[in-house]
């Protein structure tokens, strides 16, 4: 597997250094992804998933820091790259789609000469060309009549039509890596079944790698081969989709699962997970689902549970299945 | 996937409609028609410009020409003329060309500083932003008239050249404080981000994403600062610190003053220079006014 390995990120660790004290955001992740894989990475809101995002493109801006671990893209060390070096691979290797889409444009040009802006920043292009480019992607995304609807602003597109043009956009250079950050959140549901929709087709004609960024597990069912759990700047699961949907083991992704409505499974109430994601400034020791796990014991509040392979490709970080074994395991 | 679709797009591209630079300005004129007091505002600075560049054609008598002094208004001299006999229509005209010049030339100088200070505080933050906010407090805190007089004194040359640097040099406190706070603001919005996710350098953000997104900002108070410059340049002069030779607006006020303190008369050597003087501010921040919202391109006009 190791051979077709894209990404690859090793104990990870990204910082935020306020006047309150240091927020772990990022701590100690180890991940991968592998060529034309569609990774899901889960978590509830200010788990760390966006910094995760932005510090494999290096974006983290100060307070925040990325302070050890590597990231290491096809072959090389991402943190060792010069700025100059970063922003070729920046949209040109690794793009970006944002959660609000409406605000991902500069309002003030046209979205074909943000596109055209996109591509000229990567490729070698005469103008005539250009526009041809940017025509292609608008109807590769699904825009109707995109020779007119490139002349528009912004503000003239819907919610749903200005993600399409964010990702024609992200994938305007033929990226090797797309990372979408909850893509579909901000959009109303029938918009979000268009918009994966768009996706899974890109994925199948292009076959880019995607780390696709959410809360919402059913648009990561929709999407992914595997998914990771995030809790508190860590990493708590690391499977592939079915195993994560049927035979989760963390405490923290079954608490999960269970509070997603369900068709097939008839429940009486949703279940709650008590509590809420703990203050990432100077976090005590031990596991840091603790507070709210059901399955709690004196361990958990004391040391912090290793990532430890429990299957095939499966890997948790809880004491119900370490049995004091420590193997650390990335991926 | 992408091959192919090029290759059907190809033949229409041809006919793809681009707004040119011409339509752009176009879509901007149509957008402050819609406004009668920007037309207004538009109208007046076109004359009083008009008046700056045309004074030697159009003025009736040179500045040089002098005839019967403190003669009212006739057909003979529109404007009457000074206590020295030359025409005041003339004066008025010629003025015009070194009010705006001042006005102009300062607010020009006020862009270049302002923004530049304002935009490095704003982009890069941190101790840069704190050195040159505090810079800007200082200037912001000092009295404009004894500062203006002290420097122009210290300069030993009352030429118009060194009241437009002097105020020039004093005035862009506030567009720096201006251009600081929107740079602050729009370097956190998504679309900056999102710039810089598709590998913009910060070059390019400053001036492709951020700058053109406080341009009307920036004209709305350049034009607003405009007169501003002009009351400024009348102010000095008026208290004497000026070429007396070069007959602005500010130049011939003070000449009318003394005229007037002299027995009373000569109301039109004050009324015509003042009555310029007001209209073309009054025209300027109306045209700016107007300009602000024509320059938002969320409203096309259409």
């Amino acid at each position: 597997m190791s051979n077709s390995l894209l990404l690859s990120i090793n104990e990870l660790k990204t910082y935020f250094f306020t006047s309150e004290g240091i927020v772990k955001a990022v701590d100690e992740v180890c991940l991968g992804i592998n060529k034309g894989e569609v990774l899901g990475l889960v978590g509830e809101s200010g788990c760390g998933k966006s910094t995760l995002a932005l510090s494999i493109i290096r974006l983290i801006r100060p307070p925040g820091k990325i302070v050890g671990g590597e990231i290491w893209f096809e072959g090389e060390d991402l943190l060792s790259k010069s700025e100059g070096e970063m922003r070729k691979i920046r949209g040109g290797e690794i793009s970006m789609i944002f959660q609000n889409p409406m605000s991902s444009m500069n309002p003030l040009h046209t979205v074909g000469s943000q596109i055209a802006e996109a591509i000229e920043l990567h490729q070698d292009a005469q103008k005539h060309e250009l526009k041809a480019m940017v025509v292609d992607m608008l109807h590769a995304v699904g825009i109707p009549d995109p020779l007119r609807r490139m002349e528009d602003y912004p503000h003239e597109y819907s919610g749903g039509m200005c993600q399409r043009a964010m990702t024609a956009m992200a994938l305007s250079c033929n990226p090797k890596l797309l990372i979408a950050d909850e893509p579909t959140t901000n959009l109303d549901v029938t918009i979000q079944a268009q918009i994966l929709e768009l996706m899974k087709r890109l994925r199948r004609e292009l076959g880019t790698s995607v780390l696709l960024i959410g809360h919402n597990l059913g648009v990561i069912s929709e999407l992914c081969d595997k998914v990771a759990v995030m809790y508190g700047g860590k990493l708590v699961e690391y499977s592939d989709l079915t195993t994560i949907f049927e035979e989760a083991k963390h405490p923290y992704t079954q608490a999960l699962l269970e509070s997603i409505p369900r068709l097939d499974i008839e429940t009486e109430r949703l279940r709650i997970i008590p509590g809420t994601v703990p203050r990432l400034i100077n976090p005590p020791p031990g596991c840091r689902f603790y507070p709210r796990c059901e399955y709690a014991k004196s361990i958990c509040s004391k040391e912090e549970p290793p990532l430890t392979e429990i299957g095939q490709g499966h890997s948790a970080a809880c004491f119900l299945y370490t049995s004091k074994r420590r193997t650390k395991s990335p991926t | 996937m992408t091959k192919r679709l090029r290759e059907e797009s190809e033949e229409e591209t041809e006919e793809v409609y681009e707004p040119s630079r011409a339509t752009r300005l176009f879509i901007i004129w149509r957008k402050l028609k819609t406004s009668k007091l920007a037309v207004a505002g538009f109208g007046i600075v076109l004359l009083s410009s008009a008046a700056a560049l045309l004074a030697p054609i159009i003025a009736p008598y040179g500045i040089e020409w002098m005839g019967y002094s403190g003669l009212p208004p006739s057909t003979a001299h529109w404007f009457g003329t000074d206590s020295l006999g030359r025409d005041m229509l003339s004066l008025v005209l010629y003025g015009a060309r070194i009010s705006l010049y001042v006005g102009l030339a300062a607010v020009f100088l006020e862009i270049v500083i302002g923004l530049a200070i304002g935009m490095t505080a704003g982009y890069f933050g941190g101790a840069v932003d704190e050195a040159l906010m505090r810079l800007t407090d200082l200037i912001l805190s000092l009295p404009t008239l004894p500062l203006l007089v002290v420097t122009v004194t210290l300069f030993q040359a009352y030429s118009i050249h060194t009241i437009v640097l002097v105020m020039g040099v004093f005035g862009w406190p506030f567009m720096a404080r201006v251009a600081r706070s929107e740079f602050l603001a729009l370097r956190e919005t998504t679309f900056v981000e999102a710039a810089r996710s598709m590998g913009a350098s910060s070059g390019r953000i400053i001036m492709r994403h951020i700058l053109p997104n406080i341009l009307s900002t920036v004209v709305v108070i350049a034009t607003m600062d405009i007169p501003w410059y002009i009351f400024w340049e009348a102010t000095l002069t008026y208290l004497g610190f000026s070429d007396p030779s070069s007959p602005s607006w500010g130049v011939l006020l003070e000449r009318g003053y003394y005229a007037l303190g002299i027995n009373w008369q000569g109301w039109w050597m004050v009324a015509f220079p003042g009555l310029a003087l007001f209209f073309t501010a009054l025209g300027f921040n109306l045209f700016g006014d107007g300009l602000r919202d024509a320059l938002d391109v969320t409203t096309r006009g259409r």
